[in-house]
């Protein structure tokens, strides 16, 4: 039997942690979260010389082991606990060549655990541009280690690596500083009263006083006898602790490492200049979007066809292929259209995430955090904020969990409060189908109504945020300080592999975590259409016989008819006819409300609860498209999907809150059920108030 | 296939699709986790 081992991935942000982690796994990794908590846990397995595997975590980014969110509590737990199944056999600690003597801080500490780590120095391959050598023998010796010198972007080091793991055994364990010079009597009364532990545990035991509400320092008297230190006397000796491990960074540094500014070449500054400028900035940032939206129409039209037009042939291959029956109607009409709704967005949906993942991966996107941060003030949110803003474009869920790095409780819980307006992918599949039924095909200046109208839904979304921040900020009586720090990574070309992962990735979790809902509803929708109770449904075919009687009409004509009154009197006709008068004004019919309401589940239920509501009954094999596009308005006449009801829709879509996940994990950020409620109330009665007045103006 | 057969598939589908709904939008409250799992090794501390 093979051998595995625990290797745990930790770093500083920006440092090619993951670029290291996707190098040594491939696609044998898996995302899930810790337990407990929504922090992302991502883990792999990677082959290792000699038979021998190694289970890799990649870690949180950390900047020290000294926590200040929920992401680097989740590295200290795991270092501090010898007896959890993830605690590493070696830490593999990932530092970027640029910013050395910062990341060296977290090494430091990780050494200081006694835990056998390996030293990666990435991004190697940027040392001759920026005018850096190193001192490897020399580095090694100070810092008690292994060092790999490690280039992802040029796939070196990686084997190097490998081996290292594999020999971890060799490793030495001896702290590179003893921390308890920073105050000997202390230290040795810590040692005194709890003689088996390591010391440097303890410290940090005791000096985590954020997030760790079970943890309580004062406890520690009552135990065993031993006179802790005030609060501020160790955040004091906190401090002592950094300087003290700086200066050791600094005398390693200053033998085991270089930097010849002469030769270092640098475009940085002069890029920075010109994406954070405060006209060109917003300019940059502005096409950018533009050009986004543009291409996610006009690429992902083809596989968008195809796929429809794949599903319309499975559903008449089942219905024709499969006997006659309840089941075969179930997967014709209800499995196979539901999950085709789904499906057909998964090209703009990798599109989105594709851009979305070139933008993080070269740099841009903190330039963007940066920038944003004047105007972000004004509305009462951090500069921080711009990152869950952005986030929860590709999902809310994330995007509020993103929030916990903001310290500042008001900013946090107004952003928590103001996320779920950003347009979310689970939006997407509901705004484009719309768009391509109401919004006219013809381009302006080369750039296509379509798309306009896409990014304009994406503006309104952030700007619906933005507006509602500034009332909660005048309306929350809550005082508290602020301060806005981020660091500009270098700009780099995004790196091919980190790109696709990451869009195979958020694809999977949309499709899948979609897909499961959107089956079951699929599956639930198609039955509450499929049967009714009474004689009305059950006795249809009679009643449409004595109704049509004196008129000739074709075997299919009547079939239609009967197949139209059944969905009528069926379970779901009878629901989504009690619903409709309060819809009506808005100009949706009983089969859009049913559809609105399904869509509370997940917003993307939407599409597949109109194709399988529409395919119930029908022998027509159209796409979606062409059935939302041939539904007729009951009441007005003509085409159900207006300019006008499309508005309206896409307004209610832009407002309401519709996500029973989001308002979980509001409640759980927040903890209180007073903050998701106001959520559902005021986001859905805003949606459907400006829903009413778009439809009664335009119609 | 015969019809009964299709509605007892039906049915059963339908079965899973309402449980699965019912398990995924229950909620439970999450358990607090403990900044230290109950084993730790520096349990005397706290």
């Amino acid at each position: 039997m093979s051998k595995q081992i625990n290797v745990a991935l930790i770093g500083n942000p920006n440092t090619g942690k993951t670029s290291v982690f996707n190098a040594l796994t491939g696609l044998n990794q898996k995302v899930g979260n810790y337990p407990g908590i929504t922090v992302e846990k991502k883990e792999g397995i990677c082959k290792l010389p000699r038979g021998v595997k190694a289970h890799i975590i990649d870690l949180p980014g950390t900047y020290s082991l000294n926590a200040s969110s929920l992401d680097e509590n989740v590295v200290i737990e795991l270092l501090l606990n010898k007896n959890d199944k993830d605690f590493p056999d070696v830490a593999v600690v990932v530092s970027d060549v640029e910013n050395l003597k910062r990341n060296l801080l977290l090494f430091t500490q990780i050494k200081d655990l006694e835990i056998p780590a390996i030293l990666v120095i990435n991004m190697a391959d940027r040392m001759r541009y920026k005018g850096i050598s190193l001192d490897i023998p020399h580095l090694e010796e100070q810092l008690n280690t292994k060092i790999a010198l490690v280039s992802t972007r040029k796939k070196n080091g990686i084997v190097e690596l490998k081996e290292l793991i594999s020999n971890y055994k060799d490793l030495s364990t001896t702290p590179c500083m003893n921390a308890s010079e920073i105050d000997r009597e202390y230290f040795d009364n810590l040692r005194k009263a709890f003689p088996n532990q390591l010391l440097y545990k303890l410290w940090l035991v005791i000096t985590q006083d954020v997030n760790f509400g079970k943890t309580d320092r004062n406890e520690i008297d009552a135990v065993a006898n031993f006179k802790t230190k005030t609060k501020a006397d160790l955040k004091r000796l906190q401090q002592k602790e950094t300087i003290k491990r700086y200066q050791f960074i600094n005398n390693t540094l200053k033998k085991g490492q270089t930097i010849d500014l002469n030769t270092a070449k640098d475009l940085r500054i002069k890029l920075d200049r010109i994406l954070t400028h405060k006209v060109w900035g917003y300019v940059i940032f502005f096409v950018i979007l533009l050009t986004i939206f543009q291409a996610i129409y006009d690429w992902s039209s083809v596989p968008m066809d195809f796929i429809d037009s794949s599903f319309v042939s499975l559903s008449e291959w089942t219905k024709n292929g499969l006997p006659e029956g309840a089941f075969t109607s179930l997967l014709a009409e209800g499995i196979i259209p539901g999950l085709g709704g789904i499906v057909i967005f998964i090209p703009q949906i990798a599109f989105l995430f594709l851009f979305i993942s070139v933008l993080e991966e070269s740099g841009y996107m903190s330039r963007v955090v940066f920038l944003m941060d004047r105007g972000m003030r004004r509305f009462g949110l951090s500069g921080k904020s711009i990152v869950p803003l952005i986030s929860g474009t590709a999902c809310a869920i994330p995007a509020i969990m993103a929030t916990r790095n903001i310290e500042n409780w008001k900013e946090r819980l107004i952003t928590i409060l103001v996320t779920p307006f950003t347009t979310c992918s689970a939006r997407l599949p509901v705004y484009l189908i719309i768009i391509s039924l109401v919004i006219p095909e013809g381009r302006f200046l080369g750039l296509g109504y379509q798309a306009m109208t896409l990014m304009l839904l994406y503006l309104i979304g952030f700007g619906a945020a933005l507006v509602s921040a500034m009332i909660l900020n005048k309306i929350l009586k809550i005082k508290s300080k602020t301060f806005f720090v981020v660091e500009m990574p270098n700009y780099k070309l995004p790196l091919f592999k980190n790109v696709v992962l990451t869009v195979i990735e958020k694809t999977k979790a949309f499709v899948f975590g979609a897909g499961k809902i959107i089956l079951a509803i699929s599956i639930i929708l198609w039955f509450l259409a499929s049967y009714g109770p009474g004689d009305d449904f059950n006795k249809a075919e009679e009643i449409i016989s004595t109704e049509y009687a004196n008129q000739n009409l074709t075997e299919d004509e009547v079939n239609e008819h009967v197949a139209s009154y059944k969905l009528e009197h069926s379970f779901l006709g009878i629901t989504g006819r009690a619903i409709e008068p309060a819809i009506r004004p808005l100009g949706y019919d009983w089969k859009i409300g049913i559809a609105l309401v399904s869509s509370f589940a997940a917003r993307e239920v939407f599409v597949g609860t109109l194709a399988t509501i529409y395919s119930v009954g029908s022998d027509d094999e159209e796409t979606i498209k062409n059935r939302m596009a041939g539904e007729v308005n009951p009441i007005l006449g003509g085409p159900l999907f207006t300019f006008a009801s499309g508005i309206s829709l896409l307004l209610f879509y832009a407002f309401a809150m519709q996500c029973m996940s989001t308002l979980a994990i509001v409640q759980r950020e927040t903890n209180s059920w007073k903050w998701p409620i106001l959520q559902l109330v005021i986001m859905s009665g805003f949606a459907y108030l400006i829903a009413l007045i778009a439809f009664q103006l335009l119609k | 296939m015969n019809e009964i057969i299709q509605t007892i598939l039906v049915f059963i589908a339908l079965g899973l699709a309402v449980s699965f709904m019912i398990k995924k939008f229950s909620w439970k409250k999450p358990k607090t986790k403990k900044a230290f799992s109950d084993a730790h090794d520096c349990d005397k501390c706290h």
